[in-house]
């Protein structure tokens, strides 16, 4: 028996992974989704936003769930290096250093951030929060409520709070994830599998928001990116034989959206606090691009034969990137046979900068939109190990990180890419920005909507 | 009956349960602790004369101490031992730093297994597995069916009842069988001591250093140990805190990580 | 160097939400089975959140120290009295997880049900008491837990002590004891509790170690014969001794055709002068003259067994497809595989509720629990379950996979 609630303060978040403000205001236009139009028309405003940077799930996530920039929560991409050596390492949710929303109203929390301090005394009683497939928050750990972890999640024992969910899992067939490796087999297996998949997603959701008691309900949806990476050539190409199943996706979207708002609203009178977003954008992917070969070719890198990844550096490397497009200087005091000296960064960051700019696609145009030095975006204690340099490609040039390619430039079976300039919210319509805002920024109006 | 005489006794009966199921197995065995003892209960199941291979999957980068051991092995035990190697791949270099890790791997072992299963049509491979090892394989069952992409339909499990095991069904290209999957670590040392049992010499310390478990060279890193016989092993064992796959280089999660990373175009 | 002593499995059931987690964090915590380390972070964790500890925590924790490569078993958790080591094999309380209840439960010799003395008994309660005593668990203990939340009352313990025992003896269950606890305050579990004191029966861990671990071997001899190998010239019969025991120069019925035959000698590798083969022993036996004898056949000390080609008993259906009149199965019994059908279906009942459902039914769905007549393609050699229950349990499968589970009445 869960003894009724005395407190009126009621949140909604839907977290649509990868979808672009462009596409859904597309689609909107077109009527693909008249029930997120209708939303809009009950005093909601779509903005378009700009991801993290980089724009990958595992940073991006991680700053919208802190509200702090990398600098603050440690998280730069979903690969690291061990410290002071070359192993590869798979930052997770016990990497993050600043605590999530969710920790700062359930009042439950071991870390701090600038956020934490700002509202933690002004969250008076503690709330209750259900964490649905929020990327980046495995393995579960202990909080005020139930957390079942998003991608990357391997063992779903792990990827659950409390455990007493697990047999509910377990019953509907739960996926943390479709199979993305199947796609190279079977493109028409694989969508299919990714409906499924969707279905049972939206089922466990139905469920918590139905049979569990809570304040705050987070719940991400995570087929959209999966969707959008093997088939985003298909979201406005009448002729491309996926059209039908892309489109149908998002009107299934649009219908579950409305299913939860409707309920939301109506349970609460009108007087909870709604919101959807995604975590980045999307665009048809032409090239990848491997800055690792551009670097070797450059001469920044030097690569020997044998060795695990990032192992294979040489000490003649002056610079090296990691996935999408962080490039660290081999710093001597930060890699075991690292030789740059702080005297000649700043020179090597010029050189490397033009080297970056010159980079120029087949049709002669260059490929790097913007290059930022981290003092410029990055702020905080954990800002000391952030990539030097980070780039941030044109609409339709993807960065990798790949070490084992020839060429600089590649394909793959990937037709679509993030994009860091067009991810979109949903918000009540007194929000007002006046610059466009990031990701970030948004996790303070929770608080706010919360807070004495 | 004492506690390990009761193991033993179940694992001889899955043994010859297997055998009469599926008459066409194959015992893999990777000549480590584990699978020494399977091997020597499936000596006891058959009262010396085992009626189907051995294999032992030749990565061609086992310790020497590893080949000799086999060798000498086969020749007294009269076992009818083959050799599973993916020549094709090994004469086109591959090893651990041709690649990636998990790609050497899948190759010289996962393929060179697969080919020989098809060789000669097993049905069933009888493994050394034990449910105390790490993570994952705590799911696994006696019986345990593979299809023919090496995949494991975790979800679908048939329900073992009173010791009656499955029998083939005819989608599923081979079955995997664990005798030993109720030994843990302990149980084993405790058997190859009361049995006797010869095991190869890494496991014990030389120079302050030991093998927890034997793999090939390059992938295969020792611990820091005085334990010289198996009663300090055991101790060491009861004490100590790391599992015993932490010399080995692959963290099964990590793996599992990286592929679903790479899957989607993030590494 | 101690040789590890056989823990005792016990396996807890009872509704998911009754607290089983809890009492499992509890029953490590007070046998000093819990490293002291997790215990001061689940405290400390527990206490940001403003609760009292929470043993469920445990389980959580036991999570993680498994991701660090400390050797836990997630599916087999220990801990141990001054008598004795327990092992408690995971048996989760959902309902379509009863497939894999089964499979828990068969290995156990012991079990705890657990109740939540201010819910009170479940479904999912009376389901998992049905399946408990259809595969012939002797030893349960019923906790009644969350006692606090009745306030400790002797009146509400007693008043829920005669409703479970009078449900459980309807389904031949007796519990050996019925114990109040509170399972997150530590009272009766592995301490008697003052706020208990008007009640003087045992702990939860002074019941536990009362149990037996050991089956006897007084029972006649069962050997069911497992397969023939001809080795070094001589005609081994392998199989393994589901009951009783057999010495050397003995003679034997070798069932079904009750032939008589005298055991030549005892075969174990590497051992002479085999006098005798004791129960649960995997073993070769040689027979004085030639006989044909195959996989299926049994060797007995007497003529006590049942033989017939029509078997009365008791199944609980397993497979979410029922079964339909006419179907063909296969009767798997020891080393016996025998196509059969479900002649007739007397009755049906929903373990749940213990309310009959049918009589004479045609078809038999998943999770019901039915009495029914066997029709075998040949004669088996079997034992009532309640005399030799290795005798009498059976597998029904179809197409490979085990649809039901039973017992001969």
């Amino acid at each position: 028996m869960k003894s009724v609630s005395k407190k009126m303060k009621k949140a909604l978040i839907i977290g649509i992974d990868g979808v672009p403000y462009s596409l859904l205001n597309a689609y909107i236009k077109k009527d693909v989704m008249p029930n997120l139009k209708k939303i809009l028309s009950q005093g909601f405003r779509l903005h378009q936003m700009n991801a993290s940077i980089p724009d990958v799930s595992s940073v991006s996530w991680t700053s919208f769930n802190t509200g702090v920039n990398p600098g603050e929560h440690g998280i730069y991409g979903f690969t690291d290096l061990k410290p002071d050596s070359y192993s590869l390492c798979f930052p997770n949710l016990r990497d993050v250093k600043a605590p999530p929303f969710w920790d700062i109203l359930g009042k439950g929390n071991r870390k701090t951030s600038t956020l934490f301090q700002m509202y933690h005394p002004r969250i008076v009683h503690p709330y209750r929060s259900i964490i649905f497939n929020v990327p980046h928050t495995y393995p579960a750990s202990p909080m005020n409520g139930i957390l079942i972890s998003g991608f990357v999640a391997i063992d779903l024992k792990k990827a659950i709070f409390p455990e007493s969910v697990y047999p509910y899992l377990r019953s509907i067939n739960y996926l943390i994830d479709v199979e993305a490796e199947k796609a190279k087999e079977d493109k028409g297996m694989f969508m299919q599998s990714l409906f499924e998949c969707f279905e049972i997603r939206k089922k466990a959701i139905s469920h918590f928001f139905e049979e569990e008691s809570w304040d705050l309900l987070f719940a991400c949806i995570t087929e959209s990116d999966r969707l959008h990476h093997f088939f985003f050539d298909a979201s406005e190409d009448k002729g491309n034989p996926y059209y039908e199943s892309f489109l149908r996706f998002y009107v299934e979207l649009d219908k579950f959206v409305k299913y939860l708002y409707d309920e939301f609203t109506q349970r609460y009178s009108g007087k909870g606090f709604f919101m959807i977003l995604s975590d980045h954008g999307f665009a048809p992917l032409k090239k990848e691009v491997y800055l690792n070969r551009f670097l070797e070719e450059k001469g920044f890198l030097v690569l020997k034969k044998d060795g695990n990844f990032y192992e294979r550096i040489e000490e003649g490397t002056k610079a090296f990137d990691m996935d999408p497009g962080r490039i660290y200087l081999h710093d001597r005091d930060r890699y075991p046979r690292g030789a740059v000296k702080k005297e000649e960064k700043l020179n090597l960051l010029k050189e490397i900068k033009e080297a970056l700019t010159s980079l120029k696609g087949e049709d002669g145009k260059k490929i790097i939109e913007r290059i930022y030095e981290k003092e410029e975006i990055y702020h905080g204690p954990y800002s000391g190990v952030a990539p030097d340099l980070v780039c941030l490609p044109k609409d339709g040039y993807d960065l990798k990180g790949s070490l084992e390619r020839r060429e600089i430039f590649g394909q793959n079976l990937f037709t679509g890419m993030h994009t860091w300039h067009d991810a979109f919210c949903l918000l009540p319509e007194e929000i007002t920005f006046s610059d466009k805002p990031s990701i970030q920024n948004l996790t303070e109006f929770i608080l706010q909507y919360h807070a004495e | 009956m004492d506690h390990l005489t009761r193991l033993e006794n179940k694992s001889i009966y899955i043994i010859r349960e297997a055998y009469y199921q599926f008459k066409d197995i194959a015992m893999l065995w990777s000549v480590g602790k584990d699978s020494t003892t399977l091997l020597w209960l499936c000596r006891k199941a058959f009262f010396g004369h085992i009626p189907f291979p051995i294999i032992h999957i030749d990565t061609s980068y086992k310790f020497p101490e590893m080949y000799r051991f086999r060798d000498q092995r086969a020749k007294e035990w009269n076992l009818h031992l083959l050799i599973g190697r993916n020549e094709e791949k090994l004469e086109g270099g591959m090893g651990p730093d041709q690649g990636s890790k998990l790609d050497c791997c899948n190759e010289l072992k996962t393929n060179a297994l697969k080919m020989i299963i098809k060789k000669y049509n097993l049905k069933a491979i009888l493994l050394g597995i034990r449910r105390d090892e790490h993570g994952i394989r705590a799911k696994e069952r006696y019986f345990s069916p593979r299809d023919s992409q090496f995949k494991w339909d975790y979800e679908n499990q048939p329900a073992e009842l009173w010791d009656q095991y499955q029998s083939m069904v005819e989608e599923e290209e081979h079955f995997r069988i664990h005798p030993i999957l109720h030994f843990t670590e302990l149980d084993v040392w405790s058997y190859v001591k009361r049995e006797g049992l010869p095991i190869v010499p890494l496991y014990f310390s030389k120079e302050g250093k030991r093998f927890r478990s034997i793999g090939c060279v390059p992938c295969c890193s020792p611990i820091d140990s005085n334990a010289q016989t198996i009663d300090e092993i055991v101790e060491e064992i009861r004490t100590s805190k790391t599992s015993e796959r932490a010399g080995r280089a692959q963290d099964k999660e990590n793996i599992y990580t990286m592929q679903k990373l790479r899957a989607l175009g993030y590494m | 160097m101690g040789k590890e002593e056989r823990a005792l499995p016990i396996v807890i059931v009872g509704h998911v939400d009754h607290g089983k987690s809890t009492l499992i964090g509890r029953l490590l915590y007070d046998t000093d089975c819990l490293p002291p380390d997790k215990y001061s972070e689940i405290q400390k964790s527990s206490e940001m959140l403003g609760r009292i500890v929470e043993f469920a925590f445990v389980m959580d924790c036991l999570e993680e120290e498994r991701s660090r490569g400390i050797t836990i078993d997630t599916t087999q958790t220990f801990f141990r009295t001054s008598k004795r080591r327990y092992v408690i094999i995971d048996a989760p309380g959902h309902k379509e997880f009863l497939k894999n209840m089964i499979t828990g439960t068969s290995q156990a010799e012991a079990a705890l049900l657990i109740i939540d003395a201010f819910e009170g008994i479940r479904d999912q309660t009376k389901r998992h008491a049905y399946i408990l005593g259809m595969l012939g668990l002797k030893q349960i203990c019923v906790v009644l837990n969350k006692i606090d939340l009745v306030d400790y009352s002797e009146d509400k313990f007693l008043e829920l002590k005669t409703d479970i025992t009078e449900f459980l003896n309807k389904l031949n269950v007796r519990p050996t004891f019925v114990l109040p606890i509170s399972a997150i305050h530590g009272d009766n579990v592995a301490n008697p509790s003052e706020k208990l004191s008007w009640f003087d029966g045992p702990t939860v861990l002074q019941a536990l170690d009362t149990f037996h671990d050991l089956k006897i071997e007084e029972k006649p001899l069962r050997f069911p014969v497992q397969d023939s190998y001809q080795i070094d010239g001589k005609k081994i019969l392998v199989g393994r001794i589901e009951s009783g025991h057999l010495t050397k120069g003995e003679s034997l019925y070798l069932l079904p055709g009750k032939k008589k035959v005298v055991v030549k000698s005892i075969q174990k590798f590497l051992e002479e002068g085999v006098n005798m083969a004791h129960f649960e022993e995997s073993v070769g036996i040689c027979l004085e003259g030639r006989h044909r004898v195959k996989r299926g056949q049994m060797l007995t000390a007497d003529l006590s067994s049942t033989i017939s080609d029509k078997i009365k008993a008791n199944i609980f259906w397993m497979a979410p497809m029922g079964y339909r009149a006419g179907e063909t199965l296969l009767f798997r019994c020891v080393t016996q595989e025998v196509r059969c059908q479900i002649e007739k279906i007397y009755r049906k009942f929903d373990p749940a509720s213990m309310e009959l459902t049918e009589k004479d039914a045609s078809s038999i769905q998943s999770a019901e629990v039915a009495d029914i007549l066997i029709q075998l393609d040949k004669k088996v050699v079997v034992d009532p379950f309640n005399e030799i229950p290795e005798m009498g349990r059976f597998v029904l499968e179809r197409e490979g996979r085990p649809v039901a589970g039973g017992i001969i009445l």
